[in-house]
């Protein structure tokens, strides 16, 4: 297998996809991000930490979109160079309609069964929880934006045999 | 409980196995907790309560995968039994899951232990 990984001194490689913001494809994401960083040469034991980031990170993403009611989808980049890159980015852009939809969801509480209401805190909870999860797991974490023009995107490295050890991005 | 979406997508796999040890209705839980499985063990615990057993215990040793929102389940649950007069033990030596809870501080919040309590 080891003939297969990717030679850090080559040109970098990349691995994008584009999920739609559904629960159900988050798994599918982060066991490709553990695939593709097997194979890129990280750390055995450092693989757990990226299945779990990356999970976490889209995760987020789909909460940001669910919370900003849109459908766009979530994309993936994974780049081998010097280091293993992920980058997760949302597309849940702007900060006025993000406190809009937190209007519209108190509304649709108010209607709503108590249960109804655990589930929308979880939710909340589970947001905050990514980033502390993040910030615990990942030495190498950067999160961006959101703007007016763009949402967020968590960057993340792990480093590569033979690699340097810049956190550069 | 492996089975297929309505889009054809193999679903993921969790496993919720109940038994009651001492005073505890114990939820052992095998496969994968994330976004799209957490809503399985929400519920566990909600019928649980629904039919009066607010002691609990969730058991996350042989889970092979916990995620964040598996987290959000656990304050959830904790917080329900609580303010219902009833109790949540989560019972984990799993080390990854272990290392999830300690760095989330969670470790200090929940009730963690190695075993079901026995009383």
């Amino acid at each position: 297998m080891n003939a297969a990984r990717h030679d850090p001194r080559s040109e970098p490689v990349t691995v994008r996809f584009a999920f739609t913001p559904a629960a159900a494809y988050v798994r599918a994401a982060r066991l490709v991000a553990a695939d593709v960083a097997s194979h890129a040469g990280v750390a055995t034991g450092l693989l757990d930490e990226v299945r779990q980031a990356v999970g976490e990170a889209c995760t987020r993403a789909v909460l940001r979109h669910r919370d900003s009611e849109i459908d766009d989808l979530v994309r993936v980049e994974f780049s081998i160079g010097d280091r293993f890159v992920a980058k997760i980015t949302d597309n849940a852009r702007d900060l006025r309609a993000q406190s809009d939809s937190r209007l519209a969801a108190s509304h649709y509480q108010s209607g709503t069964r108590p249960n109804d209401q655990d589930v929308l805190e979880e939710d909340t909870l589970s947001e905050e929880i990514t980033l502390i999860v993040l910030g615990g797991l990942v030495e190498d974490l950067v999160v961006t934006g959101p703007d007016l023009e763009k949402g967020t995107t968590v960057s993340m490295s792990w480093p590569l045999p033979g690699g340097s050890q810049s956190t550069e991005h | 409980m492996r089975g297929t979406s309505s889009d054809g997508a193999p679903e993921p796999e969790l496993g919720l196995s109940l038994s009651t040890v001492g005073a505890y209705a114990v939820i052992s839980v095998t496969g994968e907790i994330d976004m799209y499985t957490a809503p399985q063990l929400r519920e566990a615990v909600r019928q649980l309560a629904a039919e009066g057993r607010m002691r609990v215990a969730i058991d996350l040793t042989p889970t092979e995968f916990c995620d964040s929102t598996g987290l959000g389940v656990l304050i959830g649950a904790r917080r329900r039994l609580s303010d219902a007069g009833g109790a949540l033990v989560v019972v984990c030596s799993n080390p990854r899951i272990r290392k999830l809870l300690d760095l989330t501080g969670l470790d200090k919040v929940l009730d963690v232990r190695e075993a079901v309590p026995s009383e």
